[in-house]
Parts: C-alpha cells; structure tokens; sequence
C-alpha cells in the first residue's frame, strides 16, 4: 500500500488512542475531585503528568493542604491537558491530529468512520472548559472516551482486513503498550518520591484498564501492587494489558511483512521478539519493576523508529522496484 | 404546488413548460406529479438533500480574499429533463467534437497542417501560453489526448450550443452522480416512473477508458489518481473517483521517476505506475519542465511520459485545445480534420486580438459577454448588460491595453428551469456539463452535472459564483 496511506492510518490510530488513555486517566482524575483527599489528588495529577512526559503550566504541582488551591489547579491542570492547543498531548491536539491524518486519507477508510470521527471531532470544537467543568468533567471525558470506542468498533465491522487495517492496529497496539509502559513507569516513580502510595493509587491503574473485576476475581479485594502490576503487564486476557498490546503489534507486524529492505524488517522483528521476551520470561522473576518497565519503554520507542524505517523512511536506492 | 404563478418569457427557453404555460411533452408525468406534492414535501425532499451532502462532507474549496472556505454545493430538487432526442444530439455532437479536437491535438504538435494550410494562424497558437513547447512531437497512445472532456452545453431559442470545452481537469462529474443518489432517494416513486437512464456507472466507464490508454505491453497496468492535495479546491471529488476506479489517490511525493519510469512508494517498496489520471495543471505536473517552483509536481514525469513509460491522462499541453480564442476555430477543425458539418454550434464568438473583433466588441460592450481567454470558473468577466457603465468604462480599458487576452460573445438567453425557492417554483438560467470519455473508443454516461444560477436574474452558473446543481434526467423516448 501507498507509504503515506500506511503512515496515515498508523498516526490516525496512534492520536487516537493517546486521546482516549488521557481521556481515561482525566476521567479517573476528575472523578476522585469530588470525594478524594488532596494527598490523593495531588498523587494523580503527579502520575497524569509523569506519564505524558510533560511540565505542568507552574512548573511543578504543590501539594497544598486547602481544597479550594486543589480544585483551582485541577481546573488549570485539566484545561493545560485538554484544550490546551499549544500542548502537542493535549485531548484537542490528539484529536485534531488523528482527524488531520484521516482527512489526508479519507480514501483508505470507510465512510462511516469518517463520518464518525469527523462528528466526535465537531462535537470537540464546540467545546471550551467552562463547558465541561460547569456540569461534570468526568462525564465529557467519558463520552470522548465512548465516541473514540465508537470509532473503533465502526472501523471493526466496515473495514477491509488488508494492510491498512494493520497498520492501523499495530500503530494502536504501539502507542497503548507505550503508555501504559509510561503510566506504570510514572506510578513507581511517584510512589518513591512522594510517599507510600494508597490503595486508591493502585485501584485507580486497574480502573484505568478496565481490571478491577477481573482482579478481585482472581486476587482479593484486598489490593496487593504486585498483583496488580503482575495483572496489568502479563494477562494475555486483558485488552489493556502490556503484554497483550506487544503480542498484538508482533502479530500485526508479522502480517504486515517485510518491507522494502530484509535488513531493517528483521531487525524490527527481532526487536518485537525480544520485547514479548522481557514481559513473558523476564517479569516473573524479576524484583525490579521499574527498571524492566523502563526497558519495556524505552524499547516501544524503539519499536517505533524500527516500522518507521522498515516501511515509510527506506532509502529509494536500496527499495526493489516491481 | 402548481405552476399558476410561474413565469413565463417567451424570448427564454423553459426546459420544463411550453410558452403557452402546458408542459414539454417529455415533463408531463413530471409536471403532474409535481401538482400533487405539497410544498412542504418538496421542501423536505431539498432540506433532507442538502443534510446529506453536509454529513458526508461532499464539498467544494472557494478561495476568497481571506481564508479558504469549505462549501456545500446548494442542491434544487427538481430535476431537469430531456428528451432522448436531445441527449442523442449532444452525444453525437460532443463526440464529434472531441475526435476533431484529439486530431488537432495531434496535428499541431506534430506536423501542423492546420497550420500551414492557413486554417488557424500560427501566432494564436504559439501565443498560447497553453502551448507546450515540450510536447512537439509527442503522440500519446491511439492519439488520445484528451481522455476525459467535460463541455459545458446552454441552450437557447435556436437549439443548443458549446459555451466551452475543457479539456485539461474537468470537475463536476461526482457532482453528477452525489445529485444523482440524493434525488433519487428523496423522489423515489416519480424516479421510478420516469425511467432515467443511469449515471452511477461512470466510475466503470473512466476506469475502462484508462485502461485502455496505458503504455503497450502493460496489460493489467497500474492506475493512480494524482491531486494536489487535501486543500485543492476539489478534493472530495479526486477521492471520491479513487475509490470508484480503484485507483490508489498520489500526490506529487508519492511518485518518484527512474531512469525515466514512475513508482510509487508503497510500504513493500518501489511500485511500477503505468497510467495518471492527473488532476494537476499542467503548470505543475513537473518541476523539471513548467513550473520550478512546484511542489505539487513530480520531477521528471514529463521525461517519463514522452518516453512512452506512463500514460499521462489528459495529455500535458492539451489546454491550448480549451483556449477561448482557439474556440472559436473548433467549428473549422471538425470541417478540416473530419469533412463533416459541426451538429453542435459554437456560440458566435469575437476575438479582440483582430481589429474588427475589438471594435465590434467595445462599441457593443453593454451587449456582450466579455471574457478572459485564459480565465475560468466564471472569475474576471464582464457581464455587460449587468454591469454599470462605470464598469464598463474600466473594462473596456483592459481590453484595450491586452485585447489579445479578451474575447466577446453575445449576451445569450440561457434556457430557465424551475427550480424550489422559498417554497414556490421560480425559473432560474441552467446549463449542463456532459463527461465524454475517449480510450479505444467513445463512452459517455447520459447525464451531466447540471449547474444552475440561483440568483435571480443570474446568469453565472460557476460553484464558486453563487451557482448550484441539479440532477438532470436523460429518458427513453
């Protein structure tokens, strides 16, 4: 397929995805406003903004004992990470991104996810933050989240399973395992700096997944972190779960194939091979999370430069002509 | 609704009613049913059309002074009609014409006979800025220059006549077929009765066509659809024809030519391209040869194309062809190359570059149509019966320090149709752009985007002027 065909619905499907994770996390943030305590909240925005690798507008987040200080800068923090148009993470950004992307495309989707997006997208353009936050954030941000799993499905039953299509999983199934990589990575930082996270903290990531029924199911209620990190960065069931996001995105680029050039298409499947190595044989017995999940990042990273040279950058010179 | 308030001009052609008020015989069941929908039916029937081009994004790019602006071309929901006889006319004539014309092509960059036989002069040839220096001795596959032709057609008192041929990257044709799919599903029972021939089979007919133009020995060739881009003004409709001939849809960096042959970069590497449907003037199809300044282009395809490796669809230098001086000589042409009288004609055309056709044009100027030989899209004419006489001062200045730049035409009385507006049928001046297609052989859908001057009084059809569309019924007689 036409390189940037390929490379449209990979970045389409990476914008997207990365709205919906921060949607989900600003949804989960929003939602403990109402009842949390500010050492809660504050752990949160800490964690949002360590795993999107960004400085919040002040510079740092202060803890500060008063609620009327927690809910003025959460109403700031939420609006920096939502429409904030100079923020390339932002939800508006993403979105603009993802629409832009498949509006250079529109050709290689089907009509009703065009149709789709460009609605969600619309919808998005008429709103502002006094909007959201006059009635209930977390409500805006679920719906975000429901119209990009709307999205999603509509892409599932009308478009053709062909090389597209890959490329559109595997560039969501990059960015998820990338994420959830940096949102893992970012709760192990914080725990250390901060304090002792609480079991809010870690019900919080499994919420995040959509984990915790299936973790009290097969855990307790009582919550254990390294169940929950065992959960989150192994179960081959979870959709959300690290391990899964890797396999999918190895299988995706296995029927994608070789690109132009043997040399870098083998590298990027060696690469794909070694990362389900540090998550299926490594983890479990493995005391250091944090530095296998740096290295579970670092190489998505990786992953990333390797499809991008093995199917978009090749060289003209070395690419077979047919 | 009834025709009781309807307007009537007996110096107007009306595509629908007789002078005496009864309907064309072929609008009969039309007009009958129409009596018996309410106004608001019709209405919901247009409202509903519009909504659907609004969601489906089916819009056109107007560049104003400011910024450029996404529009939706205003859709009327009655139909034009007309008669197979028509149709078969403008077939036969419209074929006729792009043979002759595809001969000219042919002839003027190669041996020039017209030429030296004193037809057409030199100097208006080679004062064409559409002139391609760089295509003098091509010959592209079976002489097929012109692949695809979109001719704008009006009609008056006197029968019908070509206002323009365009045959460089005509537009409108998904148009067309999007009016087609709208009135049909918001008239569906009058549809069925009236037994319209089909237009949705364009696509078929364009994709066979490009087929049969590829380079000899490629028998199952590789067919790309190059546009400018997300941001030209016809996007939707190089997307929509993408996807209707199961073209891939390149833009310029897409494309990289070696050693003389095109490919495209696809994510398996380099792959072979044998035909391009461009829809990029010729101005910026190759930075090597026009313009340097292109982006758009691809450096090297015009190596590529004259090598005989790809087909470039229509030809580079074919606008010469659509001059609006060169125009005036089609009739001529089809005489020369053919030996046939023309069965369309021509709209009586004056060119300012002759002293005669000056003089006649400035002192009549309240009464003509003035043009711009290489203007389009209805852009930087004169109107002279609308314009004020201050206007008219103005432009008679310009046509007199360039008049090789202008032509004049009469003021015509375009045919009327009526058209829904403000709930109540008003006539409005129509035309109709027909899409003739020429591979091996002629193919012509019968239908056209029929486009439609809704200002009152209006005689400027343009999209980009105020103009919109109708669905336009070719029956059985």
């Amino acid at each position: 397929m036409l390189v940037r065909s390929a490379q449209g619905l990979y970045w389409m499907s990476r914008y997207l995805e990365r709205a919906r994770r921060l949607c989900r996390l600003l949804q989960l943030q929003t939602e403990s406003l109402v009842d949390r305590p500010a050492r809660e909240i504050h752990f949160g925005w800490s964690r949002i903004y360590a795993s999107v690798n960004r400085n919040p507008p002040a510079g740092r987040i202060e803890l500060l004992g008063s609620d009327d200080y927690t809910l003025a800068d959460s109403y700031t923090l939420a609006g920096d990470l939502t429409f904030e148009r100079s923020n390339p993470d932002s939800v508006w950004s993403c979105f603009d991104q993802g629409r832009e992307n498949a509006r250079q495309i529109r050709q290689s989707i089907s009509t009703p996810m065009w149709t789709q997006l460009n609605l969600a997208y619309l919808r998005l353009q008429a709103l502002e933050m006094p909007d959201i936050w006059a009635i209930s954030p977390e409500s805006f941000y679920a719906d975000t989240v429901a119209q990009i799993d709307t999205f999603v499905g509509v892409a599932a039953a009308t478009m053709y399973r062909g090389e597209g299509w890959r490329f559109m999983q595997l560039g969501r199934f990059i960015e998820r395992a990338q994420l959830l990589a940096a949102v893992l990575v970012a709760q192990l930082t914080a725990e250390q700096e901060v304090e002792e996270a609480s079991d809010a903290d870690w019900t919080g990531l499994l919420r995040l997944c959509h984990a915790v029924e299936v973790y009290n199911r097969r855990f307790s209620v009582a919550v254990q972190p390294r169940q929950v990190l065992d959960l989150l960065v192994t179960d081959p069931r979870l959709p959300d779960s690290l391990g899964r996001s890797i396999d999918r995105a190895g299988e995706e680029i296995e029927a994608i194939g070789p690109g132009p050039d043997p040399d870098s298409s083998g590298a990027l499947q060696r690469l794909a091979g070694r990362i389900g190595g540090v998550v299926h044989y490594q983890w479990p017995d493995h005391d250091d999370c944090h530095a296998l999940l740096d290295q579970v990042r670092t190489h998505c990273y990786e992953l990333h430069d390797r499809v991008a040279t093995a199917y978009f950058d090749y060289a003209i010179e070395d690419a077979p002509a047919n | 609704m009834d025709f009781d308030t309807y307007e009537l001009d007996p110096r107007v052609y009306d595509e629908m009613l007789l002078p005496d008020g009864a309907p064309r015989e072929h609008c009969r069941p039309l007009v009958e049913a129409l009596r018996r929908m309410s106004s608001e039916e019709l209405s919901g029937v247009q409202e509903r059309a519009t909504r659907s081009f609004s969601h489906e994004g089916i819009s056109f790019t107007v560049y104003g002074e400011a910024e450029a602006q996404e529009r939706i071309i205003p859709i009327d929901c009655l139909p034009r009609l007309l008669s197979g006889a028509d149709w078969k006319l403008i077939e036969a004539g419209l074929t006729q014409r792009l043979n002759a014309l595809n001969l000219f092509l042919e002839d003027i960059y190669n041996e020039a006979r017209i030429v030296a036989d004193g037809v057409i002069p030199t100097d208006l040839i080679r004062g064409c800025p559409q002139f391609r220096i760089d295509m003098r001795g091509f010959s592209p596959p079976h002489g097929v220059w012109v692949a695809i032709c979109g001719t704008d057609i009006v009609r008056t008192n006197d029968g019908f006549l070509v206002l323009e041929d365009n045959l460089r990257v005509p537009s409108g044709v998904s148009y067309m077929i999007a009016n087609r799919k709208v009135i049909k599903a918001g008239l569906r029972r009058i549809y069925r009765a009236a037994r319209v021939r089909e237009v949705e089979h364009y696509g078929r007919l364009l994709q066979a066509t490009l087929r049969e133009l590829a380079p000899a020995g490629r028998s199952d060739p590789c067919i790309a659809l190059l546009t400018p881009g997300v941001y030209n003004a016809a996007f939707y409709e190089h997307m929509f024809l993408a996807g209707e001939i199961g073209a891939e849809l390149v833009e310029g960096r897409d494309l990289v030519v070696n050693d003389g042959v095109v490919y495209m970069r696809t994510t398996a590497g380099l792959r072979r391209v044998d035909v391009i449907y461009r829809r990029i003037d010729d101005d910026f199809l190759d930075p090597l040869v026009f313009r340097p300044d292109s982006l758009l282009g691809v450096p090297g395809l015009l190596h590529a194309c004259r090598r005989g490796n790809v087909s470039v669809v229509n030809a580079p230098g074919t606008g010469v062809a659509d001059d609006k001086s060169v125009y005036a000589y089609v009739p001529d042409m089809i005489r020369y190359y053919l030996s046939e009288d023309p069965i369309l004609a021509n709209v009586e055309t004056h060119l300012c570059r002759r002293p005669e056709g000056l003089e006649y044009t400035l002192d009549n100027l309240e009464r003509l149509v003035v043009k711009r030989v290489g203007g389009s899209g209805g852009y930087g004419m004169l109107v002279g019966p609308h314009a004020t006489p201050a206007e008219r001062a103005a432009y008679a200045d310009e046509v007199r320090a360039n008049p090789a730049d202008f032509i004049a035409q009469p003021t015509l009385a375009l045919s009327r149709s009526p058209c829904l507006i403000e709930g109540r049928f008003e006539p409005r001046h129509v035309d109709l752009r027909p899409f003739v297609l020429r591979g091996r052989q002629t193919r012509m859908v019968p239908g056209a985007f029929c486009r439609v001057a809704l200002r009152r009084g209006s005689l400027v059809v343009n999209s980009s002027q105020g103009g919109g569309g109708k669905d336009l019924w070719v029956l059985n007689d």
